[in-house]
């Protein structure tokens, strides 16, 4: 495969000597997604701004699409698509109006611009709305015009910031829906910035987990969580007095047994595969089991593995309101 | 280039037409200056009380205009133009601040196609508000009194004088919103310097009134320079070849700061739009 983008050493210092990001390398295949995930402040925003053009580098290089992006920003920008964070369709222009712009801005003929533009808001859903004026839009529908205004002179790479920011989760589905429908049908690359954990989990082929401007860990999400070694099974037991910890940790695949008074922690492979024998073993021995839970490996504890910290203590750390990563990390870790 | 800078003026036109109260309001400020200021600050009034808005023997230094309001119109164009354009270049700083124009930065166009974007469609609105103004001097009382032998040439003279005086400050101010990063920075330059440059101008009395030391400041004035040019086309019907050489000069003296204007405008938009 192809790298569409490739990154050596990215660094960018603000004055006198804040290191935004620093030192960041990594590579995206043609026709991949691939997310930067990492809590707000990590210099993701600042990475991809240095990759669409619009920041300069302190040190390093970069590529997209085979060009210097220091060198040669004016082709870049012809191969590139952004989607910022804020939504910067023109609220006084009918959605249409705001796509003919850009596709007059990237020099597409006319016919073929009318033709793409019917067709892409046709894709999101939005060609009963195209004549009319954005400021009658709601906050979803601006996204996906935005997103789709992006696409006009079909770049070979999009970039998203922080696709779905303050989008209620049918909107954010959707969003995911199109871009995962882009990806597929069309083979676009996307890179994307999120600190949304299910967002990158659900939509990426590789994840980069950043922070405090430098990449921890970088692989696909099933890799990634899988380096973590396994299931999470909790078992609580009703005669907390008697220690079982030899005797769980000799049950097949086992790893890892830690406990808290009655309550057992296992690490495990496959937990759902393992559960029945383990529940007899333990009722063979007449202990009765007073509650049971267990959890897949999740991005956030990707996070905290190579962070120290899980991703919602380090949105709080950062002074960021994160009610809906709250949310989304609940959701995720009980998968 | 031209490509771009016309679909960018061309998008701010389409928001205009959508909502023209700007302009509109704009324009409108010409009925105030010829009507009340017009006729109350009328110098016939204060020298010749009899002389129901007639100069009399004030009309030599008034440039030989019948009335006040025949000299004062080309005077207030020219302010419709300066405070017109000041106030436009906020839709850039709007821009800048909504992350519009980081967005067009993305785009593979010349930086300069955003400046001269926010300069077309300026001066495509200014030339809106000066018909209006010059409407509006011909049915106020005491109003606009054309010479004999004015004709379409001008009348073309004029509009080409006001487009080019409203191309002037448009390329001023918008290199001015392009570079500012916010609308309270925009807002406090744009009062720090309308109001210098409206009264050391001829707009509202003739060059022979300023102090000497103030003479060559209003004379070198783009609304004076403006208005002088539209004044000879307007109190005279045909010109002598003095006037002509006047007028010719007045040009000159604008072409100039069109060409300096749009040398900095040029080069504001490219250090506040490079990368950094």
């Amino acid at each position: 495969m192809n790298n569409i983008i490739e990154v050596e050493g990215l660094t960018k210092t603000f004055p006198p000597s804040a290191r935004v990001v620093d030192g960041v390398s990594f590579k995206v295949g043609e026709g991949e997604i691939f997310s930067l995930l990492g809590p707000n402040g990590a210099g993701k925003t600042t990475t991809i701004r240095m990759l669409t053009t619009l920041s300069s580098i302190s040190e390093g290089w970069m590529t997209v699409a085979g060009h210097d992006v220091t060198k040669d920003p004016g082709a870049v920008r012809a191969l590139i698509g952004v989607v910022p964070q804020e939504v910067t369709v023109d609220n006084e222009l009918k959605g249409v109006e705001n796509m003919l712009l850009a596709a007059k801005l990237h020099h597409v003929p006319n016919a073929a611009a009318r033709k793409r533009a019917a067709e892409l808001m046709k894709l999101v859903e939005l060609d009963q709305s195209a004549n009319n004026r954005v400021a009658t839009y709601s906050g979803g529908m601006k996204r996906r015009l935005q997103l789709v205004t992006a696409l006009i002179h079909e770049p070979r790479i999009l970039f998203l910031d922080e696709p779905t920011v303050g989008l209620d989760i049918q909107t954010r589905t959707k969003v995911w829906d199109y871009i995962t429908e882009l990806n597929r049908d069309r083979g676009l690359s996307i890179f994307m910035t999120t600190h949304y954990l299910e967002e990158a989990d659900r939509l990426s082929d590789m994840v980069a987990i950043m922070d405090h401007g430098s990449i921890k860990v970088s692989g696909s999400p099933s890799d990634l969580k899988e380096s973590l070694h396994g299931d999470v099974l909790t078992l609580t037991l009703e005669d907390g007095d008697k220690d079982l910890t030899e005797f769980l940790r000799s049950f097949p695949n086992v790893t890892e047994v830690s406990r808290s008074s009655s309550a057992y922690r296992l690490k495990l492979p496959r937990v759902e595969t393992a559960l029945p024998e383990i529940v007899t073993k333990i009722a063979s021995k007449n202990l009765k089991i007073t509650e049971t839970s267990f959890s897949k490996p999740t991005l956030d504890q990707v996070f905290l593995e190579v962070t120290g910290r899980s991703m919602r203590d380090a949105q709080d750390a950062n002074g960021h309101p994160n009610g809906d990563s709250h949310a989304v990390a609940h959701r995720s870790e009980t998968r | 280039m031209i490509t771009e800078s016309l679909a960018l003026g061309k998008r701010a036109l389409t928001k205009w037409t959508r909502n023209p109260f700007a302009v509109i309001a704009t324009s409108l400020q010409a009925l105030f200056w010829l009507a009340l200021f017009g006729n109350s600050f009328n110098p016939a009034n204060a020298f010749a009380p009899s002389g129901g808005g007639s100069l009399g023997p004030l009309q030599q230094a008034f440039s030989g205009a019948p009335n006040y309001i025949t000299y004062l119109t080309p005077g207030v164009i020219g302010i419709v133009a300066l405070v017109g354009m000041s106030f436009m270049g906020v839709d850039l700083v709007f821009d800048r601040v909504n992350g519009y124009i980081d967005m067009l930065r993305a785009f593979p166009i010349p930086r300069t196609s955003i400046y001269f974007g926010g300069v077309v469609q300026n001066v495509a609105k200014g030339m809106v508000a000066a018909p209006i103004a010059f409407l509006l001097a011909i049915i106020v009382p005491n109003g606009l009194r054309f010479a004999s032998g004015f004709g379409a040439l001008n009348l073309l003279g004029i509009f080409a004088t006001v487009a080019l005086l409203t191309a002037v400050f448009s390329m001023f101010f918008t290199g001015m919103a392009i570079l500012v990063k916010s609308t309270d920075s925009f807002f406090a330059a744009i009062n720090f310097l309308t109001f210098p440059i409206m009264f050391t101008s001829t707009a509202f009395f003739p060059l022979s009134f300023f102090p000497g030391w103030l003479k060559p400041a209003a004379q070198a004035n783009p609304i004076s320079l403006a208005s002088d040019a539209m004044r000879l086309l307007l109190v005279n019907g045909g010109l002598s070849s003095a006037q002509v050489s006047a007028f010719i000069l007045d040009w000159a003296g604008l072409l100039t700061y069109g060409v300096v204007f749009a040398l900095m405008g040029i080069t504001m938009a490219k250090s506040a739009l490079k990368a950094r």
